[in-house]
């Protein structure tokens, strides 16, 4: 079947204020019979719960956190982009449409980019409004940086917690509405199922994670603000309790995942010390504008650093790509990484680290500008690591950051299923296979502000719906079938625990579906993933019970999602015969390893739905068109 | 260099609010100095578990110091004995082989407890509903650079607007006062023109709701500061003071 | 409520009076010592400085009530916030420690703030409400400071009150809002120099009056 994304008809820079026109109205005084139930409260459940309220829709919004202050937007740090050409550079809004299409190698529909990056500027003036404290120069105006390779700097920021500053603005914004009674939080609420009643969205059930209790809460509409599922590879720069669940359950419950095999792998992170590592830690990518990364040339050298003479190291991404040297895109600075640890000249006790070298830069600099630029990541690199970027090379290695596959949605943000709103991360739509740096929390925002409150009145004003209470069967089924899989993992009662069983499928997604992927591989990995599934339900052990604050149970349901969902990224990745951004497949690669897109075959989203348990997912296809932005191919030489 | 350490563990459990709790013992062997501290309390947990006991309960989430979920008080020390650092940014070469480390919740009337190390910090989510906010609604905010902020104030600002709300003030406090986290918030609007219009309404608002939901007050100690991971600074709440006094006896806010 | 006893109620509030009377006693004993130096100019200087405040009874009445007042204030605010803080902790942690915030000032403010208060009391029934006919204020200070025991009392009074002084000085200006990162060191070192002002310019009277007995 060929989905249809719902894109309004005209030139793009006029289909968004087409389509608002166009868009039903709900009357102002009919918003308040109205309910809407916001999943998470990161930057787009936050700016969404806030907007939905303020139009007067009476909002419940769930967070798994015990605060919606904590949601993983937080800790996003280098900026967010927006088309202001406050610095004179000749940046518009074409021109970020432009940069983000290339940059997500040309697999995001160009409408909803478009759109972003139209939206960009009023997020910007809507933060300040809120009291974000954004960098300013000097005369008080608002200070940009370049961020991610970008041409233009249009990147506002404050200071390396950007993401922070934004949630917490969007936090305040939707704490306000709960003081004025339109906004009820729930936090340490799980979301474990959808429901789905007379074909709409209608309600969710939820795990209150204090008591245990499963709790069924209807509304009008659901709206997923729930984020990516990084850690299906255990160790991510997600938070711990980042999960693919609230979107897995809402598969399979109809709504189709798009590019679940888009992940990205980010290339300045610490490298893992040891099986016990219980997450990755990022530092800006802007380390690489002082930092020369190099190996040893020869494999297996195990001298320190600091023995290695210049003669000996290797400076591949200078000496491979000599016009952006090391700052070539994520991918591909990722991808280098890997090549070298592969050919054993990988560093530190894992060989699996590559160095990034400031000496030159302090040499040139001195270490007082070097420090101004760059001391928080000194001191963040120094108390993890224990060692000192001043006079040791620090060590680096790629780390999955971020994913841009998510739930399909159309150009209103609406799932397959009818009602069902996908917003931010968790959904598929702007950042195509590949996203751009500060882009994420222009999404997040984007869709939450300034999206979502018009596209849901065009839903509900286009709709009927039935009254229906909790008591309503739909209600019913969801929740047993919820307290059945509770009861299923508590009764398991195996040898394993959850985290290992976790950390194993990590382990088989990283090395099989991470930074490359081959089809011997993938074909292969499927039946790895299904015989640990198979081996985690039979073998885990959780304990506690049902009836409390139980973490173990919390987990164990994540990963048994993850478990699950690991199967539909190979099934993705497989079907995808090119490599795109994210998606590198080791037989479409130019002679200088160069991912190979595959334009005539695979210009599209890959959209697939469930069909049952054990029976093949349903592929879709949504084609891509690109009428503004020329297909061309990304070179960095 | 990455060492091993033996470390003996006095870990407060408690079931739930209403039951009794005591500090119980754990052997945490063969910890690497690697690891962060809440890593080191995975592995206690991971070996807990494989013996059929219940693991130790903990609130944690983004493992790098930002999300403000962690926090235990470690040997008398919420978040530990460096400073500038949240629970999860601890690493164990901070302790040595041998050591014994107790371990308890954040302890405040205004913080139930819910289990074990885990306890209810929503006062602080209340706090800011109280008025920790600027009302704009969506859509009709001018241009970010009709809004003038000098550099400095915008730093001391940011310096205010770092806070992370974990809570470890409170856990420091003596008097278990919220003074700094409320400080810091009214401060961050207070100091920014677009916070101007609610300052007196804000400071009144936040004051009167620190005052209900049973935190101490203030007496100056100034270990919130010493302990806070973001290294907020006392200044806040001598704002704060000022905010009140000024909103109390200068503005027509009742 | 009335919007002046809901802010005089608020914890700032009740901190804000705790900082006003105290910056009040503060001036207070800055005067009180000023006078009481008098006794190192001996029997006469004394007596005249003690006959000139009589002379301006109707002054000293109202500064005594205005004591008795900050008193009353001071006492019963400390007493509500001492309570309130123990109640804001209701289970105490097993291991405290400090991370270097607290002084030895701070952390005994309650305690050091009763004790004063039983000292006051015990120094007003010493020489403020007794029988001063045939004798002069210098008789009975100097007779009072025969005994080596009130001495002692009086000594250790004086470094309590150096304590509680040398935390509440600053403390009050923060109190007030007065902490700007040019001044507070400022403040905090006028802090220091008052408490050790009041200790030993207090403390020592007595030994002094002990040693020419």
């Amino acid at each position: 079947m060929q989905l249809d994304g719902n894109v309004p008809g005209g030139p793009v820079a006029q289909k968004w204020d087409r389509h608002r026109f166009e868009l039903k109205l709900v009357n102002p005084a009919n918003k308040r019979k109205f309910d809407i139930i916001v999943v998470g409260t990161g930057l787009a459940g936050g700016s969404a719960s806030a907007a939905l309220a303020e139009l007067g829709y009476n909002v419940k919004t769930f967070c798994i956190q015990d605060s919606p202050r904590r949601a993983h937007s937080i800790a996003a740090q280098g900026g967010i982009n927006a088309a202001k050409n406050y610095t004179n550079e000749g940046d518009s809004i074409w021109r970020l449409f432009y940069d983000t299409v290339k940059g997500g190698d040309f697999r995001a529909r160009e409408a909803n980019v478009y759109r972003l990056a139209q939206i960009s500027n009023n997020i910007i003036d809507q933060c300040v409004a809120l009291g974000v404290p954004f960098a300013r120069d000097y005369g008080g105006l608002l200070a940009n940086r370049s961020f991610g390779g970008s041409q233009v700097s249009r990147t506002f920021y404050a200071r390396g917690q950007t993401g922070q500053q934004l949630l917490l603005g969007a936090y305040s914004a939707m704490m306000r509405q709960v003081a004025a009674g339109k906004v009820q939080i729930y936090p340490r609420r799980e979301m474990l199922e959808l429901v789905v009643a007379g074909g709409q969205a209608r309600g969710i059930v939820v795990r209150n994670l204090v008591t245990g209790q499963l709790e069924k809460h209807m509304a009008h509409a659901v709206v997923l603000c729930t984020g990516g599922y990084g850690n299906v590879y255990f160790l991510s720069t997600n938070a711990m309790a980042s999960n693919v669940s609230a979107t897995y359950k809402c598969y399979r419950r109809g709504a189709f995942f798009a590019n679940p095999c888009f992940t990205q792998i980010h290339p300045t992170c610490i490298p893992v010390h040891g099986t016990y590592q219980s997450k990755l830690t990022l530092m800006s990518e802007s380390l690489r504008n002082d930092g020369r990364v190099w190996v040893p040339k020869n494999a297996g050298d195990s001298r320190p650093p600091s023995q290695i003479p210049e003669s000996d190291r290797d400076y591949y991404l200078e000496n491979k790509y000599p016009s952006f040297g090391n700052l070539v895109p994520r991918d591909v600075a990722s991808r280098n990484a890997k090549e070298q640890c592969d050919q054993g000249k990988g560093v530190g006790e894992t060989g699996l680290a590559v160095y990034l070298d400031f000496a030159d830069a302090i040499a040139r600099d001195g270490r007082d500008l070097i420090a101004r630029k760059y001391g928080n990541l000194f001191q963040m690199y120094e108390k993890i690591t224990g060692e000192d970027p001043y006079e040791t090379p620090m060590m680096i290695y790629p780390a999955v950051h971020y994913t841009m596959g998510g739930l399909w949605v159309d150009y209103n943000l609406m799932s397959t299923i009818d009602g069902l709103f996908v917003l931010g991360e968790a959904n598929f739509s702007d950042h195509g296979a590949n996203r751009l740096g500060a882009s994420a929390l222009m999404q997040g925002l984007a869709d939450g502000f300034f999206v979502i409150p018009y596209t849901i009145g065009g839903y509900i004003a286009g709709s009927s719906f039935a009254e229906i209470t909790t008591d309503h069967p739909a209600f019913k089924d969801a929740a047993a079938e919820a307290g059945q899989r509770i009861q299923k993992l508590l009764s398991v009662d195996g040898r394993r625990t959850v985290d290992d069983f976790h950390r194993h499928l990590g382990l088989i997604m990283w090395d099989h579906c991470g930074m490359a992927r081959n089809n011997g591989d993938l074909g292969k990995v499927r039946s790895l993933i299904q015989e640990l599934r198979a081996e985690f339900w039979e073998n885990v052990t959780v304990p506690g019970v049902e009836r409390d604050f139980n973490q173990s149970l919390e987990r164990a349901g994540r990963v048994a999602d993850f478990m699950e969902f690991a199967e539909l990224m190979i099934v993705d990745a497989l079907d995808r015969q090119e490599s795109c951004g994210g998606h590198f497949n080791e037989a479409y690669q130019s002679e200088e390893n160069e991912a190979m897109r595959d334009d005539e075959h695979f210009s599209h989203v890959s959209a697939w739905e469930f069909t049952g348990e054990g029976s093949e997912t349903n592929f879709h296809k949504e084609p891509l068109v690109f009428e503004n932005v020329e297909l061309a191919t990304r070179s960095y030489k | 260099m990455t060492k091993s350490i033996t470390l003996t563990l006095k870990v407060w459990r408690q079931q739930d609010p209403q039951s009794r709790g005591r500090l119980e013992t754990y052997e945490a062997r063969d910890i690497s100095t690697d690891m962060s501290f809440l890593e080191m309390l995975d592995v206690v947990n991971e070996q807990l578990t494989l013996e059929g006991r219940e693991p130790i309960a903990f609130d944690h989430d983004c493992r790098e110091g930002i999300c403000g979920t962690c926090g235990a008080v470690v040997n008398g020390r919420p978040h530990g004995p460096e400073k500038g650092t949240t629970l999860c940014q601890l690493h164990m070469r901070h302790f040595s082989d041998g050591d014994t480390i107790v371990i308890e919740p954040w302890r405040a009337r205004a913080f139930a407890l819910i289990k074990d190390l885990a306890v209810d910090r929503g006062a602080l989510d209340r706090l800011i509903r109280a008025g920790g906010y600027i009302s704009a609604n969506t859509g009709g905010a001018p241009d970010g650079n009709n809004i003038l902020v000098p550099q400095e104030t915008a730093e001391l600002a940011m310096d205010a607007a770092a806070c992370i709300g974990c809570g470890a003030c409170v856990a420091a406090c003596p008097n278990a006062s919220a003074m700094l986290f409320v400080g810091a918030k009214v401060s961050h609007l207070a100091l920014l023109p677009q916070g101007h219009p609610e300052a007196a309404a804000r400071a009144t608002a936040m004051v009167r709701e620190m005052d209900r939901l049973g935190f101490g007050n203030c007496g100056n100690e100034r270990e919130c500061e010493a302990e806070c991971p973001k290294e907020i600074k006392i200044t806040n709440i001598a704002r704060l003071n000022r905010e009140f006094l000024k909103a109390r006896f200068f503005s027509s806010v009742r | 409520m009335n919007w002046f006893v809901q802010t005089v109620t608020s914890s700032v509030g009740k901190k804000a009076m705790m900082a006003i009377t105290g910056l009040g006693f503060c001036l207070f004993l800055a005067a009180h010592l000023a006078g009481n130096l008098t006794i190192y100019g001996g029997r006469q200087a004394f007596n005249a400085y003690a006959d000139h405040l009589h002379s301006l009874e109707p002054l000293v009445k109202v500064a005594e009530f205005g004591l008795l007042f900050f008193a009353a204030v001071h006492v019963i605010t400390g007493l509500v916030l001492f309570y309130q803080n123990f109640a804001a902790r209701p289970s105490r942690y097993a291991v405290t420690s400090s991370a270097g915030g607290r002084s030895i000032g701070s952390r005994t403010m309650p305690y050091t703030g009763i004790f004063l208060l039983g000292f006051v009391l015990y120094h007003l029934l010493n020489f403020h409400f007794v029988d001063k006919t045939g004798t002069t204020i210098y008789d009975i200070v100097s007779g009072a400071f025969e005994n080596p025991a009130t001495v002692a009392v009086y000594v250790c009074a004086m470094i309590v009150a150096a304590i509680h002084v040398s935390h509440g000085f600053w403390s009050a200006f923060q109190t007030l809002g007065a902490n700007h990162p040019k001044y507070m060191p400022l403040i905090r070192g006028v802090g220091l120099v008052f408490s050790l002002l009041v200790g030993l310019g207090f403390g020592l009277l007595p030994v002094y009056l002990l040693a020419v007995s």
